[in-house]
């Protein structure tokens, strides 16, 4: 594979300034160094004198929970955030970071976990607008020609004529690499990159990332996966609570000691088969379906859930899954085929009467579909059972029902962060965030739960108290459809797998599967 | 504690955690600097600190471009305080002036509360004023049911023509920014058809409808030129702060404004919940009108409607679309009218002027927002380096 080298990418914002060169003292010593650096955010202590040091030339993994202060962290280092105390150091230099701007100059690229992408732009208009770049017509052709260099490079294909925003989470998300890429940094911060890539993907990323640091690229790997750590990394920081509680050779320590550092507990998941699996309750037939901007991506598909089970669906992002998700929900119509909920058919219905039938929905984008973050925790509770009238009648909406049901929601789903039912759901954590969504939705006591990546950008714990109530769903008698992109948990959760390709299912096996086979399978067909 | 923070309250996507940048801050090298940070949790209390604050600083500003051009500090103390609260007259000069503003209010706040962009208050006013005035000349109906038959029809009215535009924003996405404001237009012409035409004053011949029979007059309170139409008001509030903070309706409306698709996907019918404050909206500017008309100038005009419109977003922008708070700015703003007309009659104080310190009052009050949406913190600067 051929990589560029870092600081001499096409397209890259012209440096005069010889000492701002990323490439300046490749051979050896410190790319980035943040010296007891300190944020607060409106009186929450976020990061307390965090020491955080990257070496050139080598893969430095930052890990710890969801909120453990990675992110805050990562954004000092990216010009974000501006920190109350600390100093920050480019290869030796003390710099102060004004700004985004600041840091790319210095070659510092962060690829955000959530992105930042301008979604009526196409590829090469976004990666064109973050280069800064003075002249429209010329630049875009400079600059799409170095993104084919880098995406090629890179082992990445990314349709750049069309509007980001209609492309798939994974792809957007290799935009955002490229765009970094493109840019020229010599300091790679990638927050949560592999949470949306498929196995090969993501292996393939890290790959990349490990042959781009042995080139004189410092690469800050943020992550809550151990074995992404453990296969690519070079050095591995531990941040717990705002602080740095261990910096290591990952080499040098086990999966469980590393677990140990992260949580303060070891928690190994294992797989737990269903114990009573009936009848069907979910049955789809040559469905068809098109996405937003019109291309057909379900192209009769046929899947059969039964109730006491999990039905995983594995594959790479964009073949389908998506619309499929929406489908069953009932917020897209299906273009043709039948479904049938329960024994009825509910092809032509909307969400209302799906969810009368015993649907249950955890969404992939909890901010479209999951939850109202202006809403206060109570009112996206109080969402789900609103018609049930167990919260007031039409004249008047019982606000102490609300209230007593969440309170009781929090403490059955362990719902951490919310001071109060009324605050609001945005300040909750992503792990947080999901179980209310999951509060809310087996508040009913579902007979069909469409789970879609429920543990996408989850730490460890969160995950592992996602997987949990995914399993006591199914063990209350309810079919599961786990349709993810993360190999390692549709193969943990799932009593059967089908692997979806290009709108359909390609392959089906029953658990324990070969995760070589079901690879197979996934690549075959895409 | 999320590694992230929440977008301003105003912001209009869903797309939550999104690391905000920090605003520009003012920089004193080595020595400490200001920054700002999105603030996570506001309690009433001091929301309600933060806006007396934001009051008093656009009266002071007002009243320092009073005292430059003129105008003494006594004499202002005099309009502004001492005879609003002594003088029963000037407090019923008032009222009049908050009954149709704290009606049009209610109907910005309404379509707000889902995000249906009403800027076609003015011509609902006049649809609804037109309906009235059609029932009043041809004295349709018995003369002790015309008032409520007025009333119906001027909601009715009102609703209907802002109909078509929500309809159209439902169906085909059409901007309802510009349907309404250019229906605006398509009333006003059809209002001076009428005046012009059909509706002309027989006994005047000016360009305004006869005075309504007494029968289709809103009955006097007694108290200064004070009508019904305030009562009118009142009501309307509070059948307003049922319907949007206590039924259903309202729980609905909070989630068609946070996160429709939400909603959706939940199976509520928020295109109806939609609809159904549009046309209620509608109906609010269209009574707006009719109390107008039948409880202030007896009669309709070619230019009741004048600044309504754009008095009745700027109310329920202060006012949070919270219903009750609508009738309290509302009578905040008829002071600011009624004090600028005497500033105009009595100190020789040109009517830019006065438009001019009411936008620095409203402005003070609007602008302390920032202070209830961030939190400004002095960070203090680092040691110098050894």
């Amino acid at each position: 594979m051929t990589v560029r080298r870092p600081g001499f990418a096409p397209g890259r914002h012209p440096v005069s300034d010889e000492a701002i060169n990323p490439m300046d003292g490749a051979a050896m010593g410190m790319a980035l160094e943040l010296l007891g650096v300190s944020k607060t955010f409106d009186g929450f202590q976020a990061l307390a004198k965090a020491d955080f040091a990257v070496e050139t030339g080598e893969v430095h993994a930052l890990l710890g929970e969801n909120g453990a202060g990675k992110s805050t962290l990562m954004n000092v280092a990216a010009g974000l955030y501006r920190p109350d105390q600390g100093r920050i150091r480019v290869r030796g230099r003390e710099v102060e970071l004004s700004g985004p701007v600041a840091a790319r100059h210095l070659g510092i690229g962060m690829v955000y976990q959530h992105y930042k992408l301008v979604k009526a732009f196409n590829a090469v208009e976004n990666i064109l607008l973050a280069q800064g770049a003075p002249r429209y017509g010329t630049g875009l052709a400079e600059v799409e020609a170095a993104i084919r260099a880098q995406s090629e490079a890179v082992g990445f294909a990314v349709d750049l004529r069309r509007p980001v925003g209609s492309l798939s989470v994974a792809e957007q998300q290799r935009v955002e690499i490229l765009k970094v890429l493109v840019a020229g940094a010599g300091i790679l911060i990638l927050d949560e990159p592999t949470a949306v890539l498929t196995d090969r993907e993501a292996e393939a990323l890290l790959t990349t990332m490990q042959a781009l640091a042995r080139q004189g690229a410092a690469v800050i790997l943020v992550t809550h996966k151990l074995g992404e750590v453990q296969r690519h990394a070079d050095r591995v920081t531990v941040m717990r609570g705002g602080r740095i509680v261990a910096s290591a050779d990952p080499a040098s320590l086990t999966a469980a000691e590393l677990t140990t550092l992260v949580v303060g507990a070891t928690a190994n998941p294992v797989h737990c088969p269903a114990t009573r699996i009936e009848g069907p309750v979910l049955a789809v037939e040559d469905l068809a379906g098109t996405r937003s901007d019109g291309l057909q991506t379900l192209h009769g598909l046929n899947l059969t859930i039964r109730a006491g089970e999990i039905y995983g669906i594995a594959g790479v992002g964009g073949n389908g899954q998506t619309e499929l998700a929406e489908i069953l929900m009932g917020v897209r119509r299906a273009g043709a085929g039948r479904i049938a909920l329960a024994g009825d058919d509910v092809t032509g219905t909307g969400p209302k009467l799906r969810r009368a039938r015993g649907l249950a929905a955890i969404p992939a984008d909890r901010q479209v579909y999951g939850l109202a973050g202006d809403l206060s925790v109570a009112e996206n509770y109080a969402v789900g059972g609103l018609t049930s009238g167990r919260f007031g009648g039409w004249l008047r909406v019982d606000r102490a029902a609300i209230r007593a049901g969440t309170e009781a929601a929090i403490a059955a789903f362990d719902i951490r962060g919310a001071r109060s039912p009324r605050q609001k759901a945005s300040l909750l954590s992503g792990g947080n965030a999901q179980k209310l969504v999951i509060a809310r939705e087996f508040a009913g006591r579902p007979r069909f739960v469409l789970a879609h990546s429920p543990a996408r950008g989850l730490d460890v714990r969160a995950t592992a108290d996602i997987h949990r109530r995914l399993r006591e769903a199914r063990d209350a008698g309810a079919g599961v459809l786990l349709i993810s992109e993360d190999l390692d948990e549709v193969m943990l959760m799932s009593d059967r797998i089908g692997v979806m390709s290009r709108g359909r299912i390609v392959g089906e096996f029953d658990a324990p599967a070969d995760r070589q086979a079901i690879g197979v399978a996934m690549v075959h067909h895409a | 504690m999320p590694e992230t923070l929440p977008i301003p309250l105003l912001s209009p996507a869903p797309e939550l955690p999104v690391p905000v940048p920090e605003l520009p801050a003012a920089k004193l090298a080595g020595r400490g600097r200001v920054t700002v940070e999105i603030r996570q949790h506001v309690s009433g209390w001091y929301q309600g600190v933060v806006l007396a604050c934001g009051l008093v600083v656009g009266i002071g500003l007002a009243t320092a471009i009073l005292v430059v051009s003129g105008v003494g500090l006594s004499d202002l103390f005099q309009e502004f305080v001492v005879s609003m609260v002594t003088s029963r007259s000037s407090l019923a000069a008032v009222l009049v002036q908050a009954g149709p503003l704290a009606i049009v209010g209610l109907a910005a706040a309404v379509a707000f509360r889902v995000r249906f962009w009403n800027i076609g208050i003015e011509g609902q006013m006049i649809l609804g004023a037109m309906a009235a005035t059609a029932i009043a000349i041809h004295d349709v109906g018995p003369a002790p049911a015309r008032l409520g038959l007025m009333m119906l029809a001027a909601a009715l009215a009102g609703a209907a023509w802002v109909l078509v535009p929500a309809v159209l924003k439902i169906r085909i996405g059409l901007n309802e920014v510009i349907s309404t404001l250019l229906l605006n237009y398509v009333a006003f012409n059809g209002l001076l058809q009428l005046l012009y035409g059909p509706w002309q004053d027989p006994v005047s011949s000016f360009p305004n409808s006869k005075q309504y029979d007494l029968a289709e007059r809103l009955g006097s309170l007694g108290w200064g030129d004070l009508t019904w139409a305030l009562p009118l008001a009142g009501l309307l509030t509070l059948l307003c702060w049922w319907l949007l903070n206590v039924s259903r309706f309202g729980f609905l409306s909070r989630v068609a404004e946070a996160n429709p698709r939400l909603g959706e996907g939940q199976g509520l019918p928020m295109t109806r919940v939609m609809l159904a404050a549009a046309l209620l909206s509608g109906a609010l500017a269209g009574l707006a009108g009719f109390s107008i008309c039948a409880g202030v100038e007896y009669r309709l005009t070619q230019s009741f409607f004048n600044g309504y419109g754009f008095s009745g977003i700027l109310i329920a922008f202060l006012a949070r679309n919270n219903p009750l708070a609508t009738f309290v700015t509302a009578v905040l703003v008829g002071v600011l009218y009624v004090v600028g007309q005497s500033l105009q009659v009595f100190y020789g104080i040109p009517s830019a002027m006065v438009q001019l310190i009411q936008a620095v009052i409203v402005i003070g009050v609007a602008a302390s927002d920032f202070f209830l949406r961030h939190r400004v913190r002095w960070v203090p600067g680092r040691r110098p380096d050894v």
